[in-house]
């Protein structure tokens, strides 16, 4: 297409438009890109599986990755945590007044999952996964979704043959699929015309309309928000007493716990701002002052080597393997400091 | 203007709805002016400053005007000023799970002419803001070309260089409102909105530099995010105006935007201008990325769905008067707003007072381009009358912007993508601006 006559005269003639020199050969801007700089970057996946790497997995195996990885956001099931995405169910519901629209209801192609879960997931550590768990993680959503069985042995070969459910239900934007004509005076019935006003305490307009029954303007606001309803939730049901928090003065943090900021950010946030996964959130101290009470040392072993316990789980280095033991260390100084 | 038939209508809805016009009227401006203060000032009582102090107003010489400022580079990177601290992005926290793959909006209520200033355009991310060292980014074109290519930011900025007015929306702006109103905002309903003067070399320019054969009928771009966000984009929309850009507004990106490199798909939705662009790769069929299937498709009411609905169509809606921006005093009132299509430039906008009965022509202002923002204007009077006023544009394919009726007549209501229909704000007669659908 870029050879056509046209479009080479077209490129020529720009080039000399400019005052000076003339490039009938173009720009010659660049360098080659060999074999090895492309390979390290040609990870996409294609649905007839071109882009495939080498191997295969299965559901068995996935679901050990599946937990350590994926479950804290999406649910041990593919059922979703919180506003993460549902993975799984919702068949049939698609044409409802309220579809569910998950990897076995919605998504038309299996190399998607692999291509999506291969160049972002995990959230907090894309590209972290080798082929292997990709294919075996691959294996186990679409397994949870009644697409393979478990035993299946998905491949290079055979991913592309896969057959989702909803493949048949996409079709090409066929916009424009609405005319209206320019009218100007009598364009509508007034005797029909209906007429629905906002929703009241949905909107963040606590900026602009003062005492507004509005929600939290952050996330961070917002989780606080969600948190204290909860608290309230579970007050009313077990009697107890609600404590509100006492606002306490902030005391310096070391070096080390100023270092670990960024990488709490990066990596830690998403679970200990939430209390995604049962993690204790950095803004609640009741949960931290039990933790910190076994000693800060035990806290790192616990996040440097993963951790089990009653109300959650914390895959090693919180899933960021890449992460050196030092910025881990930090990490947690970072957050126990911030109890203080 | 108003017929007889349309002030009853308008008297029935205020009769129908009166909570809609009472419930808010305790509300008072944070800049200090109350409504009713507002009011008052028609009655010729004598406008204080929002502090209520006179000291700074004549005849008094004013405080600044008695003693020196601050000098040069006191902020070599200069900010607005201190008294505009409420004109930021600002985000609906509850529509995402997090803030790192999140969404925030413009605040188009507070906008002045069409450019979108770099720290107020709307924030799209998947996996945040990377921070990308603009020495060690590269951008690889390969494939289906002669020639595979890998580009440095010097590299590309060799190229002949063009600069282009262009907008970028999310093609969920307004997807919050296809079962009803529920946000109370202008900045919320239409803020996912944002227009700029790119900077950057056209994508032809570069593929054919790395010579894209015959069979070459889409590209894939791909981010250097965490996301490593991609889309599929056919091959003709790149012979037709897509750029690569490094600067907006004069500058180089805002990491925001895809510092150091973007790409810029015009007038379709904004998540195929891929940004923190790495690597195109040219193929002969899409990819069917997650964000292409999972994501940015158009579920339809009988479970079908549209994919690669790229274009945003014809669309607009009015800044002054609207919810931030209250009408605050009787007699003129000049009504402005923004009108925007993906398919070309705007050919006019009419404005409504009636929700929809009766129209009539609003003036376009200032520049009219190509798949960018385009600001229209009509001088009114207002006495207190209760308004519904609407704005449709009309592009130059003909188009016209279409009620919210014809829409979920076609689409149902769960498509979540590119709700283009005519908004209304309804006018209270204190001069509040309510968000409602007139259906």
């Amino acid at each position: 297409m870029f050879r056509s006559p046209k479009s080479t005269f077209a490129l020529v003639l720009f080039a000399c438009l400019a005052p000076g020199v003339c490039y009938a050969q173009g720009y010659q801007i660049g360098t080659a890109a060999t074999a090895v700089e492309i390979a390290g970057w040609d990870i996409d996946i294609r649905p007839d599986g071109k882009g495939l790497p080498a191997g295969s997995g299965n559901a068995v195996n996935g679901e050990e990755t599946y937990e350590t990885f994926c479950a804290s956001c999406h649910g041990v099931f593919g059922e979703g945590e919180g506003r993460w995405p549902v993975l799984t169910g919702g068949e049939g519901t698609l044409a409802d007044d309220r579809p569910v629209k998950t990897v076995g209801s919605y998504w038309p192609y299996a190399s998607t999952l692999f291509d999506y879960i291969r160049r972002a997931m995990p959230f907090n550590a894309p590209m972290s996964l080798n082929d292997q768990q990709v294919y075996d993680t691959t294996a186990y959503v679409l397994y949870m979704n009644d697409i393979i069985e478990e035993d299946f042995e998905l491949s290079q070969d055979n991913l592309a043959h896969v057959e989702m459910p909803n493949q048949g239900g996409f079709y090409v934007d066929n916009r424009p699929d609405v005319a209206n004509p320019r009218c100007m005076v009598n364009c509508a019935d007034p005797d029909s015309m209906m007429m629905q006003s906002s929703l009241a305490g949905v909107t963040p307009i606590g900026h602009f309309v003062e005492g507004a029954d509005a929600p939290a303007a952050s996330h961070s606001g917002q989780d606080e928000l969600e948190a204290s309803k909860e608290a309230e939730r579970k007050a009313a049901i077990t009697g107890e007493e609600l404590v509100a928090p006492v606002a306490q003065e902030a005391t310096a943090m070391s070096d080390q716990a100023m270092a670990g900021e960024a990488t709490y950010k990066a990596a830690c946030g998403v679970c200990h701002t939430s209390g995604l996964a049962g993690a204790p959130k950095v803004d609640d101290a009741d949960a931290w002052s039990e933790r910190i009470q076994q000693g800060t040392d035990l806290l790192i072993i616990h996040a440097l080597q993963g951790y089990a316990g009653a109300e959650g789980y914390m895959p090693a280095k919180g899933g960021r393997a890449d992460l050196s033991d030092e910025a881990v260390t930090n990490a947690v100084l970072f957050m126990v400091e911030s109890q203080q | 203007m108003n017929t007889p038939s349309t002030q009853q209508l308008l008297q029935t809805m205020q009769d129908a709805s009166g909570h809609l016009t009472t419930n808010d009227r305790r509300n008072f401006l944070r800049r200090g002016v109350s409504y009713v203060a507002g009011a008052a000032a028609l009655g010729g009582v004598s406008v204080t400053s929002a502090s209520g102090l006179t000291s700074n107003l004549p005849p008094n010489e004013p405080q600044w005007g008695r003693q020196l400022g601050t000098g040069v580079v006191e902020n070599p990177y200069g900010f607005p000023s201190r008294h505009e601290a409420q004109v930021v992005r600002r985000t609906v926290p509850w529509l995402t799970a997090e803030s790192i793959s999140s969404i925030s909006m413009s605040p188009i209520q507070d906008l002045k002419g069409i450019i979108t200033p770099n720290g107020l355009v709307f924030e799209r991310y998947h996996a945040g803001v990377p921070d990308i060292n603009p020495d060690e980014h590269r951008l690889m074109i390969h494939g289906l070309v002669d020639n595979p290519l890998i580009f440095t930011m010097e590299d590309l900025m060799r190229f002949p260089s063009v600069s282009e007015i262009k907008f970028i929306e999310c093609p969920a702006n307004g997807g919050m409102e296809w079962r009803g109103p529920q946000m109370e905002a202008l900045q919320f309903t239409h803020g996912m909105l944002s227009c700029c003067e790119w900077t950057g070399v056209p994508l032809k320019v570069l593929l054919d530099a790395a010579g894209v054969q015959t069979e070459g009928k889409w590209i894939l771009a791909e981010g250097a995010d965490g996301a490593h966000m991609s889309r599929s984009i056919p091959i003709e929309k790149i012979l037709d105006d897509t750029l690569v850009v490094y600067a907006q507004n004069g500058e180089m990106l805002r990491p925001e935007q895809g510092y150091p490199l973007r790409l810029l798909n015009p007038g379709w939705e904004g998540n195929t201008s891929i940004k923190w662009l790495r690597r195109i790769e040219v193929g002969d069929q899409p990819w069917h990325h997650r964000e292409e299937t999972s994501k940015y498709t158009d579920l339809m009411a009988d479970g079908r769905a549209r994919r690669f609905t790229f274009v945003q169509e014809c669309n607009s809606v009015i800044t002054n008067p609207c919810p931030e921006n209250p009408i605050r005093s009787k007699g003129f009132l000049e009504i402005e707003g923004i009108a925007w299509t993906g398919r070309g430039k705007i050919k006019g906008v009419d404005i409504s007072f009636d929700g929809g009965i009766s129209w009539r022509p609003a003036q376009l202002k200032g520049l009219v381009l190509d798949k960018a923002l385009t600001r229209f204007s009509l001088h009114s009077q207002w006495q207190g009358e209760p308004w519904l006023i609407q704005s449709r544009a009309y592009d130059e394919t003909g188009y016209v912007q279409p009620t919210l009726a014809q829409l979920r007549d076609q689409r149902g209501v769960n498509s979540i993508y590119h709700k283009n229909s005519i908004h209304t704000w309804q006018v209270g007669p204190t001069g509040e601006v309510k968000n409602v659908q007139i259906t």
